[in-house]
Formats: C-alpha cells, sequence, structure tokens
C-alpha cells in the first residue's frame, strides 16, 4: 500500500513539473486580444473554434498577441472571471461567442468602457458603447442549404432540428423555403419530412429516427443542432445517403456530408478587429450578419455536390444580397407546412 | 420487406448492447453484489475503447481492430468494476453507494482524460465495422437480409456471450457456486467456497460484459463518443430485473426493450405506423407503460437472489 502511494505522488509530480514547464515556455506577458470561450473548449470544431481561428489569423497577420481563456464552469460569475481574467492579461479587445455570455459582457462592459467587447450570437442586456453585437441570419444559411441540395437533385429532404429554438427554427424555416423555391424553378415536386428531435445531443434514438426515413426514401437529411450530426451521420453512413451539416463547415466530419448550412464567424471576428485597429470599432450596435455581409454561406470548395455548382452558388448568393430573394425569417409560432403549395410537400412531425 | 428489415436490424443495436450489460449484472447480483455502477461501467469501457479505435485506426481497420477495442473495453470495466469489488467485498460497504460512486465518477473521468489527451471532450471514430453481406449466409432469403446483411460482428458475439453465460450459471461448478453466494453465502462458506473470491469473480465478470456493452451501443449509433452512454445502463438494470435474472427471460426483456425503443424512435418513417396518426407521445409511452404493466403482473414472481445486497461476514451466523 505505501509502495503505491509512493509511486502515485512520484507520479503526480511529474505531472505537476511538466505542468510548469509549458507555463515558462510563453514569452509575452499580456495579450491584447483575447477570446472567453463558452461551453466547450477552443478545438471543438464548432463555434468556439470557428471565432478562434478568425482571432488568430488576424492577430498574427498583424503580429499582435493573442490568448484565449476558458470559464471554469457555466455560470455568470464564472465568465465574469473568465473576462477580468482576460483583461487583466492585457486585452484590449475581448470576444466571447456565445448566447449565454449576456449578462456577464454587459457587467464587464460597465466595469471597463476603455475595453471593447465582440459578443456572437447574444447582446448586452442594456446599451453599451463599447460594445459589438453580431448574430446571423440563419434563415438565408438554412435557404442556400435547401436550395443547393433540391438543385443537385435531391427531391426527398429531412430536416431534424435539436430544440425549437430561434437559430434552429430559422434554420429549418429557411431549408424549407430554399428547397421551395429550387423546386419550383425546376418544376419538380419535392418532399420535406420537417422534425425537433428534442435535445442537441447525439444518441441511438435520433440514429434510429434518421435511420427510418433514409430507410423510407428520404436522401439528405438536415441535421441542425449541437451533436445530433454524429447520430445522423452513423445512419446516413450506413445507409449510404446524405445529410446536411451546420453552424462550422463540417464536411470534413463524415463521407456523407452533402454541405454544411454555416455562419461565418471568423470572418466576422476578423473582419471586426480589421475596423477596430482602423479606429472605426462599432461599438453599441447589434448587427445580423447576413450574405451581404458575408455572415452566411455554403463551404463550396469541401462541399460534395454533383451538379450544384460554385457559379449556381455565386448566381443564388448574389440574389440574397441585393434583395431580390428574400428570405423569412421563420420563428417557433409559424407553422412549416405554410410553405407547403403544388411543388412541395412539408410532412411535419410533431 | 425492407421495412421489416430495418427495423429488425434497429431492434438488435438495442438489444444487443441492452442484453449482454444486463448479463454481466446478472453474474454480479447472483454472486451477491448489487451492481447498479453498470452505467458507469458502460461508460468507461466506451470510453477506452473508442479512444483505443481513434488511436489505432490509422494502422488497422475493420474486424481486427473491433475485436481488440472489445478486449480493451473488457479490460477497462474489469477495472472499474475492481473498485466497485473492493468496497462492496473487502470494505463490506455499502453496495449502492459505491456504485453511485462509479456512476458519478465516470463520465467526469472520461471528460477529465478525454481533454488531457486530445483537448477536447468528443472522440471521434471512422466506422470500418460495419458488413455489407456475410458471404453465402446473406443470400438466404429472410434471414439473410435480417441477420447476415448490413450487420456487426458484435451481434453475433452478444448471441455467443448469452448461449456461455447460460451454460456457465447452471451447467458449470463455476456457476454453481456463484449462484450459491447469492441464495445463502454461509452454508457455500460451510462446504468450503471461498465466497469473497466468488463475489470478486462475480463483480469482475460484470465489469467485463458491461465494459463490451458500452462499446457495442457506441459503435453502430453515432460516430462520435461524447462521454455518454444515455442512460442505457440503468435501462439495463431495469431488463436485468424484467429478465428476473436469467439469461433467457433476460434476452426476451432486451429484445423487448429493444423493440419497443426502436419503433418508438422510427414510426415516422415506416409508412404503416405513421398513417395511423397517433400522437408522438403514446409512442414514446409504449415501452414505459408496458414495462409497469408487465412487471406488476410478474412482481410476485421475482426471483432476486436472497443475499443480493448483504456484505458477507464470515464472523456473523
Amino acid at each position: 500500500m505505501k509502495k503505491l502511494l509512493v509511486v502515485l505522488l512520484a507520479v503526480g509530480m511529474l505531472f505537476s513539473f511538466a505542468a510548469c514547464g509549458g507555463e515558462e515556455a510563453v514569452e509575452p506577458t499580456t495579450f491584447e486580444l483575447a477570446l472567453v470561450t463558452d461551453v466547450g473548449t477552443i478545438d471543438d470544431k464548432s463555434f468556439n473554434q470557428g471565432t478562434w481561428e478568425g482571432l488568430k489569423q488576424y492577430a498574427e497577420e498583424n503580429s499582435i498577441t493573442y490568448k484565449y481563456y476558458q470559464p471554469t464552469e457555466q455560470t455568470d460569475a464564472a465568465y465574469l472571471d473568465g473576462i477580468n481574467l482576460a483583461i487583466a492579461g492585457g486585452a484590449k479587445v475581448v470576444v466571447c461567442p456565445g448566447y449565454l455570455f449576456g449578462p456577464a459582457v454587459t457587467e464587464a462592459a460597465k466595469a471597463n468602457p476603455d475595453i471593447s467587447f465582440i459578443v456572437i450570437d447574444t447582446a448586452p442586456t442594456e446599451e453599451c458603447a463599447n460594445v459589438y453585437s453580431i448574430s446571423y441570419a440563419e434563415e438565408q444559411s438554412g435557404y442556400l442549404a435547401g436550395y443547393a441540395a433540391v438543385k443537385d437533385g435531391f427531391t426527398k429532404l429531412g430536416f431534424m432540428g435539436g430544440m425549437a429554438v430561434p437559430a434552429v427554427v430559422a434554420f429549418g424555416g429557411g431549408f424549407v423555403q430554399g428547397a421551395h423555391d429550387a423546386a419550383a424553378e425546376l418544376n419538380i415536386p419535392v418532399e420535406v419530412r420537417y422534425t425537433y428531435t428534442g435535445g442537441f445531443i447525439a444518441s441511438p434514438e435520433v440514429q434510429t429516427q434518421a435511420g427510418s426515413w433514409y430507410n423510407d426514401g428520404t436522401e439528405v437529411i438536415f441535421a441542425c443542432g449541437g451533436g445530433i450530426w454524429a447520430s445522423v451521420a452513423a445512419a446516413a453512413e450506413a445507409t449510404d445517403t446524405m445529410m446536411i451539416g451546420v453552424d462550422t463547415d463540417q464536411n470534413s466530419y463524415s463521407e456523407k456530408m452533402l454541405t454544411s448550412a454555416y455562419k461565418q464567424l471568423g470572418v466576422s471576428v476578423y473582419k471586426v478587429l480589421e475596423k477596430y485597429y482602423a479606429g472605426e470599432f462599432p461599438g453599441g450596435a447589434v448587427d445580423v450578419w447576413s450574405a451581404v455581409e458575408e455572415g452566411i454561406g455554403l463551404p463550396m470548395e469541401t462541399s460534395r455536390f454533383a451538379s450544384f455548382s460554385q457559379a449556381d452558388y455565386d448566381a443564388i448568393y448574389a440574389k440574397l444580397v441585393d434583395g431580390s430573394v428574400v428570405v423569412e425569417r421563420t420563428t417557433a409560432e409559424m407553422k412549416m407546412t405554410k410553405y407547403a403549395d403544388n411543388n412541395i410537400s412539408v410532412k411535419v412531425i410533431e | 420487406m425492407t421495412t421489416l428489415v430495418f427495423i429488425f436490424q434497429q431492434t438488435m443495436f438495442f438489444t444487443i448492447p441492452l442484453m449482454i450489460v444486463a448479463l454481466g449484472g446478472m453474474f454480479s447480483e447472483r454472486s451477491g453484489i448489487v451492481n447498479i455502477a453498470l452505467e458507469g461501467i458502460m461508460l468507461i469501457g466506451a470510453f477506452c475503447s473508442i479512444l483505443f479505435i481513434s488511436i489505432f485506426q490509422t494502422v488497422m481497420s475493420g474486424q481486427l481492430l473491433l475485436l481488440c477495442a472489445i478486449g480493451v473495453a473488457g479490460l477497462a470495466g474489469i477495472i472499474i468494476s475492481l473498485f466497485h469489488a473492493y468496497a462492496s467485498v473487502n470494505m463490506k460497504a455499502d453496495q449502492v453507494i459505491s456504485g453511485t460512486a462509479i456512476n458519478m465518477l465516470a463520465p467526469a473521468l472520461a471528460i477529465y482524460v478525454a481533454r488531457l489527451l486530445t483537448g477536447v471532450q468528443q472522440i471521434y471514430f471512422d466506422n470500418t465495422f460495419r458488413i455489407a453481406k456475410v458471404p453465402f449466409l446473406g443470400d438466404i432469403p429472410v434471414i439473410g437480409p435480417l441477420l447476415f446483411q448490413k450487420t456487426y460482428i458484435t451481434t453475433y458475439i452478444g448471441f455467443l456471450i448469452l448461449i456461455i453465460s447460460a451454460i456457465v450459471l447452471y451447467k458449470t461448478r463455476f456457476g454453481l457456486r456463484l449462484r450459491a453466494c447469492g441464495e445463502h453465502p454461509h452454508a457455500a462458506d460451510s462446504v468450503g467456497i471461498n465466497v469473497y473470491k466468488m463475489r470478486y469473480a462475480g463483480v469482475m465478470i460484470s465489469g467485463f460484459l458491461g465494459g463490451i456493452g458500452g462499446l457495442i451501443f457506441i459503435v453502430p449509433t453515432s460516430t462520435c463518443f461524447n462521454a455518454t452512454v444515455a442512460g442505457y445502463g440503468f435501462l439495463a438494470l431495469a431488463v436485468l430485473i424484467f429478465g428476473n435474472w436469467k439469461p433467457l427471460p433476460i434476452f426476451g426483456a432486451a429484445l423487448f426493450f429493444g423493440l419497443m425503443k426502436t419503433v418508438a424512435s422510427s414510426y415516422s418513417g415506416v409508412p404503416f405506423l405513421a398513417d395511423l396518426g397517433v400522437p408522438n407521445v403514446v409512442f414514446k409511452m409504449i415501452p414505459y407503460l408496458a414495462t409497469m404493466i408487465i412487471l406488476a403482473f410478474t412482481s410476485k414472481n421475482s426471483q432476486m437472489p436472497k443475499a443480493e445486497g448483504i456484505p458477507y461476514d464470515k464472523g456473523s451466523r
């Protein structure tokens, strides 16, 4: 027993030495650009990572010091601690991705008027002149995915959202509208199955449901919500069918990813940082980034379309930009079946 | 026909892991140790083996990798179950508490180690384990599509485990002694059986099977492991009770749960079920409702091992 204890202690000490070594290697002592992560880590292949890459790219191109801070837990107090730590570390711009940051950022912004904040997918609870808030036109992103899928030859589509939260409903509504417009252009009948799985995690139930849809003829499913893509991917791989990812470029996750309806997290952070260093930080504004700002889109280089080309994409994207195509931002109160007509049938599974 | 085949295959994805884990629980409980740590054991088994797959999938793939991973899962399950065995056999602790401790420890440990090693909590893996069609057997009408197409080697391993479990429990000296320790450990001790050893064996078998069950549960239904087995360890516990602590009834119970789970989540893609116009909640309710009704009728004949949950103390008579 004693020997075991000695060995354990020795191993523990080794680990702590290793940890010390890691910290000593860091040279700069202050970091001008800071990111405070939301739930999840910096390489979550999703929200945090997308934002971080934009920040990192700008910082490296312009030789600015940067660092990220990870709150210890998912509470306003811990978020505030994370932000304060960043400020104490010399941050001039603090980026906070995630809709839970609202209250913490508001408090930090009022206490530190000379620091600039960028928040994503949320807004400060009261007006702050040093906070710029970004949200995205998810409906346009979903629209592009639906449009591209139908144009690419898919006629039986599925939508599996996590829960009926605003972003997911907007994605879903856009997806149906995009499918509708493409179906009308091609004058072919298109079917859409539509449901919310009731959660944002992968589960065998989601895999079963996706499998049953694929088995019943559905050709592509838009998996729109957190981790459920993993379950849909398992079903798609088993049935040799396709799926669509969400939020970031998920095309590398599975061979069966047709495309991803993404938000340009990195690009928007990059552009705002550019403005900040040009002395035009748009503090106090709450902006929705749409196709006009290139805030949303599909990653065409990595997508696996058979016939939908870059030119097709550019054409429809231009229509979103110039406003000749207007996508309605669907809300949870609306019925998805309102988009149904001769060309498209929408089957909502409650 | 394709719909029926789909439902059957999907049912197997639920049934096999539930059955294997419940069989593991059976060995532990028949030896006299309550094992509510099945959830935690499944999780650790799945975690270690999926990690193993994600590391070694660059050098090997297919069935060999899966078989190695099954070994890793079983080993990991045994190691974590030893904590439970030590607490409940040597320390004579309350078995529910140490089981709960493992259930609470497992997800936290999995997340911590995963982040330490890879930086992220999710562990991604490539599924190279699907067998499109077993040669010859896959061409048999009806049975071929049901059992030998789009399947996993784990399905057959599951049935193998079922047969071996039944034989071990009823036809071997070891099985008889194990059961004796669960029913009347003092009597077993009086004829020279080492009750502590038998109980250790029971818990370790449950760790082995629980760990394997965790892996088998994740592989066909996801493409990454996110530190959860979604409560299926607890469901396996229900299967164990439902199956009356006996191998074949456990298989029946697992099949029932698997079928109900499948129907509840796949009805929207099955034309004749979707056309019934029954609300979603009814389908989701059916498995639990049926369980309650059946348990109410069968609880009288429950054959729970008599000495289960009572720490064995040589001194007390």
